[in-house]
Order: C-alpha cells, then sequence, then structure tokens
C-alpha cells in the first residue's frame, strides 16, 4: 500500500509513514485551528494500514513532537489508541515517545499513554533539540 | 490618536511590560502572523525551554478561544478579541485576552473556569486526564475542540487563572470575557 508522507508546515507536524517498511514517524509542531481535518486523513491512512497488514506483524513507530494544542491533544491520543487495538489483536509495535529533557508536560504525556495504552511497549526518551 | 496620546499609549505598555499587542479580528493568517511575530518577539528577549513553551502553548490557545467563541454577531460579522503579553517586575510572564460573549453564555464560561481557580496542579492534571479519555465530549454543541482548552491554560498557568466578565451600559446582548494568565 502507499506510504504516507506530508510535509511539516508552521502549524503541522511532519508525518511519514513508511508503512512498507513499517516505521511510522511524526515529529514538530501541532497547532491547526482546524485539528479534525488534518488528523482524519492521517488515521483513516494508519487504520487501512494496520488492519490490512500481517495481524502478526512488526512495527516501530517514532513521536517527535515539540508542541501540540489541546484539540490536536485527543486526535494524536486517538492514533495511539489505534495503534493500541492492533497491538491488543497481536502485532508488535514499539513505540517511541521522544521529549526535551526539560519539557515536564510532554513527558508526562508520554508516561501517561505509556500506562494507559500497556500492549504498545512505548518507550518514553529524552533527547536534547535538534 | 494623537501623537502625545500615542506617546501615553506607549509609556504605559513599556509600565506594565508589554511585549506585544494586538486588537482587532482574529482569524487563521492573523493567528498564524501573530504566532510567528510572537516567536520572534520571545527569542528577542530570550525566553527559552519551558516558559516559552508554555508562554507558545497559552497564547495558541487564547487565539483559538477567540476565533472558536467570539460572538460574529458583536465583531460586525468577524471574529473580534485582543491580546496581549508581557513580563512583570517579578520575571513572571502574564498573557491576557478577551472577547465579546452572548450574555447568555456568560454562565457557561463561568462554569468552565471558575471551578479550576480553586484546584491544585494535581488536580488540573487529573482533570486534564479525565476530560482527555472523555468520548462522550463530541455531543456537546457549543464546544468546537478537544475540551482541554481551559484546562491546558491553567496546567500552563504558575497562578489560578484570572477572568473578568464586563456588562456593557449600551446594550444587553454581549458582555466581554477577559481572561489572564501567568505563566
Amino acid at each position: 500500500m502507499e506510504n504516507l508522507y506530508i510535509p511539516a508546515t508552521n502549524e503541522t507536524p511532519e508525518i511519514n509513514f513508511n508503512f512498507s517498511e513499517h516505521k511510522l514517524h511524526m515529529s514538530g509542531e501541532s497547532y491547526p485551528e482546524n485539528a479534525m481535518a488534518f488528523y482524519a486523513p492521517v488515521r483513516a491512512s494508519l487504520h487501512n494500514y494496520l488492519s490490512n497488514t500481517q495481524p502478526h506483524g512488526e512495527v516501530e513507530a517514532h513521536f517527535s513532537l515539540k508542541y501540540f494544542n489541546s484539540s490536536s491533544t485527543k486526535l494524536i491520543r486517538s492514533l495511539i489508541a489505534l495503534m493500541h487495538d492492533s497491538a491488543q489483536a497481536g502485532k508488535r509495535i514499539v513505540t517511541h515517545w521522544y521529549h526535551d529533557p526539560d519539557d515536564d508536560m510532554m513527558s508526562e504525556f508520554g508516561n501517561d499513554l505509556k500506562d494507559e495504552f500497556r500492549m504498545l511497549d512505548i518507550r518514553v526518551v529524552a533527547t536534547e533539540p535538534a | 490618536m494623537n501623537l502625545s496620546h500615542f506617546a501615553d499609549f506607549c509609556e504605559k505598555a513599556v509600565k506594565d511590560g508589554v511585549l506585544f499587542y494586538y486588537k482587532g479580528e482574529f482569524s487563521q493568517n492573523v493567528v498564524a502572523t501573530m504566532s510567528d511575530t510572537l516567536k520572534q518577539r520571545l527569542d528577542a528577549v530570550g525566553v527559552s525551554g519551558p516558559a516559552r513553551r508554555k508562554l507558545f502553548s497559552t497564547f495558541i490557545e487564547m487565539s483559538q478561544n477567540i476565533m472558536h467563541y467570539a460572538d460574529v454577531d458583536a465583531g460586525n460579522g468577524s471574529k473580534t478579541g485582543a491580546l496581549a503579553v508581557g513580563k512583570n517586575g517579578d520575571a513572571k510572564y502574564w498573557i491576557v485576552a478577551g472577547n465579546p460573549v452572548r450574555v447568555e453564555h456568560v454562565e457557561r464560561i463561568k462554569q468552565k473556569v471558575e471551578p479550576l481557580r480553586s484546584m491544585t496542579i494535581d488536580e488540573i492534571k487529573a482533570a486534564y486526564r479525565e476530560q482527555l479519555r472523555n468520548d462522550e465530549h463530541e455531543k456537546d454543541s457549543i464546544s468546537r475542540g478537544a475540551g482541554l482548552g481551559f484546562l491546558t491554560v491553567a496546567r500552563e498557568a504558575s497562578a489560578p487563572l484570572e477572568y473578568q466578565i464586563v456588562f456593557r451600559s449600551d446594550e444587553q446582548e454581549f458582555a466581554d470575557f477577559y481572561l489572564r494568565a501567568s505563566i
């Protein structure tokens, strides 16, 4: 199936879902006024990928977000929830959640995801900003 | 505004530590341009790390609040509001925003903001988590987002949020809602 690549803008993150290599990357900032318009096709594409690949395959996911607004928050969480459903059905998904070491909000968000979505093998990683 | 009024205006702004001020229409383009300007302003005065993210996050939530909820009938067909960012003598940053709302929405706004004022940061974080997982929120026909806006601002702030509702003397349809966060 076709990979999904959306370049970053000031207000939206880069999406690099390399489905053929089973590597999903999302990075940058997310504060579009209409977050649903941005995330609905991303979610649809991820859903399509997760339901059309081998149920026991391995997937790597990398989230490297510097900032997201409140309306993006729920939608980003819903992408993770979607992956979690698939992990519960047997897929192995290793998820990395990167955050600036000084950014408590981002590290707490990652740790909350880790507590909530236990089947995803979420690794919360503090990294110096590039 | 004549020059002496403008000089007074500038002097007052400096005295209050204003780094940034805007009043007018809040469209997507305006907020995008303001975002870039504010980022440059913060870089210029050397705000970095968590304070920068918190300020920017609060700015975005308040601007998008105005874009979503400022009453268009009160702004001659557009979403209007005002926003300022500044720094106190004690080195704390503040953001204030205001926009017109319908008088019948005043109670709803109070009910959303008032409880946050007496909550501890841990209670705010717990309420944030609960709202994040609340799938019933989509049924709220007035809300335009995830229902996390005020909670996000309260979470970023270092002191309880302050707000004010100013009723107008010349008409009863609209009031002005002002919000202040100290970062």
